[in-house]
């Protein structure tokens, strides 16, 4: 019942945001939604099934590129060149799942990364399209004919969008699909005995977790002026990674939580490199001296602990 | 393209091959020893490789240091910063959830933590080149050129790569690590201080990837995100099997030959993305890599 009447208070506080908060606010709310659902795809991925997929910017890239092209060749609504991105990126994860199914750990960590290094090599190569290393104008985005040209206008739909998405993963990991995708985490052999069909969860781990990262790229679009493929690289793929597991891996309030936390931190320090850097690294390393179950983690202890 | 033209395209990229290949050959040497002996991919061996630089480059121009001591104080002092980072973080987070997952997501911790505190001491502010060490004359062999500096570089990673064999091969301390690689439980059984060869290889694999930092430095601009140049050590581990320190060195050259010939034969701008194209090409065609041995999957 009291988490009920929280859920309530801060949905009304979401959607009442704008009433109040400057422009600046709304940005930094764009954002942190941004990568909220970043987070949460990622987490169905390393977190939910345990597959080291290190390629989630190249599809949060594959998204914001195809929703803005689109977006400038066709002026087509939003929610079309949202779905569109987002559906390519699955695509494309889908094929990468599929032709890592041999690969597990260590090797499965190095080729998804080298995968995300080469598709960004593609975003920064390929100037026609991409604008390559000058980098793209993003033009605005129109919802229904109105051109979504602010922070503010696009707020409503970035927080729709985010909430469809939360909403879309806690039905995911309560369902048979959910409770597959942590069969194959545990162990592979006991989930195939159990009658998981090991190989087909894997890809669809892959290209859910694509297709979330695709849609946030989407949602990127609506808000954003420009895009760079500089942004596109293994650090936004591991400033995800340590939202989740800073969150606590494998839990949807944690990947929440680590990426509200991680991404004001990151939007705060954006100055100041060297401490972004040095508070991540250290982050990084304590958490998982003394936290290594994350956030979710030790609340989880202090409740069992009363 | 005339045959002529091939000819000297080949043989040059076959000597840059070689010179630039060491290197890797070096750093993916470095990897190899960690993974075997601690599970652990260290993905910040490239910001130990780019801060050990930065010792050596300050200890020889700001404290003026002369070579034949900056280059063991630097090795010894990256030695026991590996050392240290194994003691003091990843044994904790061993201890506190031995996944692999946890070690790997500390070593990128570490890697974000060494590169930030480089550019916060204002070094790595301005992009800085390194005093060759040694003369820059170029040499012809064939239709290739090369320098006297590139022989140096080739001549002292391989003298190093041979030292280490000798090490792993003769010395009770390099067989014990080589046992702890095969099977840490059997290598406890017979008396190896496993605890001990951890930050021993620690020390150690972050004392070569100094070495291949101090060696390369002079051919690279120095900036703090030079450490970026150990992709190409782990595409060199991975087409060696990342498991087999003879197949990281045999990967290191390929990878470098690899690399040269494509940024000849096909453009300077598809350097970048070779190292990944390799990588994803072994890992899907050979995941055991060229000298892997057979695969073979983990028992549950």
């Amino acid at each position: 019942m009291k988490r009920a009447t929280l859920a309530v208070v801060i949905l009304l506080a979401l959607f009442a945001l704008p009433m109040v908060a400057s422009g600046y606010i709304l940005y930094l709310a764009n954002l942190l939604m941004v990568f909220v659902v970043l987070s949460l795809g990622l987490n169905i991925l390393i977190g939910e099934t345990g597959q080291f997929g290190l390629a989630h910017a190249a599809f949060y890239g594959i998204g914001i590129y195809t929703a803005v092209l689109l977006n400038n060749a066709t002026g087509a609504p939003v929610l079309v060149t949202l779905l569109a991105g987002a559906s390519l990126a699955a695509l494309i994860g889908l094929v990468l799942g599929a032709i890592s199914l041999r690969m597990r750990d260590i090797y499965l960590a190095l080729s998804t990364f080298a995968f995300g290094e080469a598709v960004r090599w593609v975003f920064a190569s390929w100037t026609p399209v991409t604008g390559g290393p000058n980098g793209l104008r993003i033009n605005p985005s129109n919802l229904f004919g109105f051109k979504l040209v602010t922070d503010r206008d696009a707020y409503l739909l970035v927080l729709v969008v985010t909430l469809a998405f939360l909403l879309l993963t806690i039905q995911i990991t309560r369902s048979r699909l959910g409770s597959a995708f942590r069969a194959v985490r545990e162990s592979e052999i006991a989930a195939a005995a159990m009658g998981v069909n090991v190989r087909g969860v894997k890809i669809a781990a892959f290209a859910l977790s694509a297709f979330y990262a695709g849609a946030a790229g989407g949602l990127f679009t609506t808000f954003s002026s420009f895009i760079h493929p500089e942004s596109l690289g293994f650090m936004t793929t591991i400033m995800v990674l340590t939202m989740i597991v800073v969150g606590g891996l494998g839990s949807v309030v944690g990947a929440v939580g680590g990426a509200l936390i991680l991404g004001l931190f990151s939007e705060l320090l954006r100055q100041l490199l060297s401490f972004q850097e040095i508070i991540y690294g250290a982050i990084l390393m304590l958490c998982m001296m003394y936290a290594p179950r994350g956030l979710m983690g030790l609340l989880e202890r202090k409740q069992a602990g009363r | 393209m005339t045959w002529e033209l091939f000819l000297l395209f080949f043989q040059q990229s076959l000597m840059s091959g070689l010179v630039t290949g060491s290197i890797y050959a070096l750093l993916a040497l470095a990897m190899v020893m960690i993974f075997n002996t601690t599970d652990v991919p260290n993905f910040g061996q490239g910001e130990i490789f780019m801060v050990a630089s930065y010792i050596a480059l300050v200890l020889l121009v700001f404290a003026s240091v002369p070579y034949l001591v900056m280059i063991p104080l630097t090795l010894a002092a990256v030695f026991f910063g590996g050392a240290i980072f194994q003691r003091l973080v990843l044994k904790r987070v061993a201890l506190a959830r031995g996944a692999s997952v946890n070690l790997v997501i500390a070593t990128l911790g570490l890697s974000y933590f060494l590169k930030g505190v480089m550019r916060q001491t204002g070094i790595a502010e301005v992009p800085r080149s390194f005093p060759a060490l040694f003369p820059t004359d170029s040499v012809s062999i064939g239709m290739a050129t090369a320098t006297v500096q590139d022989f140096a570089i080739l001549g002292l990673a391989l003298a190093a790569m041979a030292a280490f064999f000798l090490f792993f091969h003769f010395t009770r301390t390099g067989r014990a690590m080589r046992a702890v690689g095969m099977n840490p439980r059997a290598a406890i059984l017979v008396g190896v201080d496993i605890e001990r060869m951890r930050w021993l290889v620690w020390g150690l694999s972050s004392a070569i990837a100094a070495l291949a930092g101090i060696l390369i430095s002079p051919k690279l601009l120095m900036t703090a995100d030079m450490g970026i140049v150990v992709i190409l050590g782990f595409a060199a581990a991975i087409v060696g099997g990342f498991t087999s320190l003879p197949g990281a060195v045999v990967g290191g050259f390929v990878i470098g030959i690899v690399e040269n010939m494509v940024g000849l034969f096909v453009s300077s701008k598809a350097i970048v993305v070779a190292p990944f194209l390799a990588i994803m090409l072994v890992l899907l065609l050979r995941p055991q890599g060229l000298l892997g041995g057979k695969a073979t999957a983990k028992k549950v």
